[in-house]
């Protein structure tokens, strides 16, 4: 079985919503992954911190690095790592994450075990 | 793998969390502060939409949510200071008042800074249309939105009368306090108001599909029972007050059938009057007794709890229901009061007594606009067969009523009456 992991972009702003919105919201990622987790398919996930980072590169003789980005329009802001048979099913899985209904896009990147 | 599950979250948590920090931030900060206050506890509780997804929730989501909030309010002072460049005592006071609190308040003293804020946002001197709106925001944790919704206004006419509750506040320096002897009567008074209010909204909807907004009633029984539990607080009238609500909010699931009409109490499956509220009720209303005035709000919850305790319609004791109206009439003139006296006097005496004394408040201006008078009219005269005047009068109603599940209903009573023979035999 594949692994692929679920990059999940967020926009830099949360959206607003009053308390009873945003829990709701966070009912609807827990009974996603509870799903998920029970149907043996979650393998693991986290949370990135809330910048895009540091992006390293090599200029001439020394390395560069550039960073923190803090005005993000989009970032990634954490991942899941699912099993599937390959990228459809691994789509299917991620379509019904509730980011997606949300306004958050998904990015999909298969493991390579090999 | 350790990936804990977002899917044990207590109802409304969020809502009642959010009402706590305030409350327990606007202490320390100040509750001239209140849009810093609000802004941090929104920060929090965004910051928990971001994470939590992926980590899961915390083993103490409460503790979780405060900490970064208090956080936030000391990085927010931190900024204002420093771009102010000023060695502000009074941000330095409050930048160390916070940064030395403990991890989190005892429960007594979350009690203590909710009750405060209550009294703040229920002040006289705020507008009354704005303190429901402003309970609802700070102790609540209620959005703009949803305040909105309940109240059929617009949401930039709620989000500006907050504003405005909210530069009073500073303007007028009102105390983060829960006043004094002196003025305790008076202000708890205004606090009462509110909460009625607040509850009659959610119970009695006065337009709209959504007939019953339950949120409305459960969140003005919450706060009552915050006030009726306060050392400070817990007086007969407070008591008789959550008695009241709770005997009301008891009848909620039977009051709608499944198609969504309304069901007048007789009607009215009495196996799905929720019984936890009941007891509750019954046992607020023991602690009312407890002194020696007999407010409006005991007749009140006397009567609701006849009904609460009747176990059929037919054996509603009309005759201690027609006595606290008799008496609350004595108290209040209110017309309002005396259209329900008619109504119970109508179940003990007949249609024609209850006529009798509904007719008296007929032309009151009060309720020129009161849908329920000329549905009163209209119900008793259906009863002894008038049906010229049931049906004048259920038109009557019918105009006035904005809530369509009332409207069903009345039309329902039109259509009956209507259809009568014009020479009705008397059928009470």
């Amino acid at each position: 079985m594949a692994q692929f992991m679920m990059l999940l972009n967020v926009s830099g702003q949360a959206p607003a919503g009053s308390p009873e919105e945003m829990q709701e919201i966070l009912k609807r990622y827990g009974d996603w992954s509870r799903k998920l987790g029970e149907s043996g398919k979650l393998v693991n996930g986290a949370k990135l911190a809330d910048d895009r980072g540091r992006l390293l590169r090599n200029e001439g003789s020394r390395v560069v690095v550039d960073g923190p980005f803090s005005e993000t329009k989009e970032m990634i802001g954490g991942f899941f790592i699912v099993e599937a048979e390959n990228y459809d099913a691994a789509a299917e899985v991620a379509k019904t994450c509730p980011h997606l209904e949300l306004g958050g896009t998904i990015e999909l990147r298969q493991v390579d075990n090999m | 793998m350790a990936h804990k599950q977002v899917d044990s979250l207590v109802d409304h948590l969020f809502r009642h969390k959010a009402g706590e920090m305030v409350a327990i931030l606007a202490r320390h900060v100040g509750v001239r502060h209140l849009d810093l206050v609000e802004d941090v506890v929104q920060e929090a509780l965004a910051r928990a939409m971001r994470d939590w997804p992926f980590k899961g929730i915390p083993s103490d989501p409460s503790a979780w949510l405060y900490q970064v909030a208090r956080n936030a309010a000391l990085d927010t002072i931190r900024r204002r200071a420093t771009r102010a460049r000023s060695q502000d005592d009074v941000v330095d006071l409050l930048y160390t008042r916070l940064a030395t609190e403990g991890d989190r308040p005892f429960a007594a003293e979350i009690a203590d800074d909710q009750l405060r804020m209550i009294f703040v946002a229920c002040h006289p001197a705020i507008p009354a249309p704005a303190r429901v709106a402003l309970t609802l925001k700070t102790v609540g944790g209620f959005g703009v939105g949803e305040i909105a919704r309940a109240f059929l206004v617009p949401e930039a006419t709620v989000a500006q009368r907050l504003v405005r509750a909210k530069r009073l506040i500073a303007d007028q320096a009102l105390p983060y306090a829960v006043p004094g002897p002196d003025e305790l009567a008076e202000r708890l008074n205004s606090v009462v108001d509110v909460l009625y209010l607040m509850f009659n909204e959610g119970y009695g909807a006065s337009a709209g599909e959504d007939l019953i907004r339950f949120d409305l009633c459960a969140e003005a029984v919450r706060l009552a029972e915050i006030v009726a539990t306060h050392p400070v607080t817990e007086t007969p009238e407070t008591c008789a007050l959550v008695a009241l609500m709770r005997f009301q909010g008891a009848r909620v699931p039977a009051r709608q059938n499944a198609d969504g009409e309304l069901l007048l109490l007789p009607e009215q499956d009495r196996a799905r009057w929720d019984r936890d509220w009941i007891e509750r009720g019954l046992s607020f209303l023991d602690r009312s007794a407890g002194g020696d005035v007999l407010t409006r709000l005991h007749l009140e919850a006397g009567i609701a709890a006849c009904h609460a305790v009747a176990p059929d319609y037919a054996s509603t004791d009309w005759t201690t229901i027609a006595r606290h109206y008799a008496a609350l009439v004595t108290l209040d003139a209110s017309p309002v009061l005396v259209l329900n006296q008619a109504v119970a006097v109508a179940e003990l005496d007949g249609a024609q007594a209850g006529l009798a004394i509904a007719q008296r408040v007929a032309d009151a201006p009060a309720l020129r606009d009161y849908y329920l008078l000329p549905a009163t009219l209209g119900e008793l005269h259906r009863r002894l067969g008038h049906n010229a005047e049931a049906a004048a009068a259920f038109e009557r109603a019918l105009a006035l009523s904005r809530a369509e599940p009332v409207r069903r209903f009345i039309k329902k009573r039109l259509v009956e009456v209507s259809e009568r023979e014009p020479l009705g035999v008397d059928n009470a």
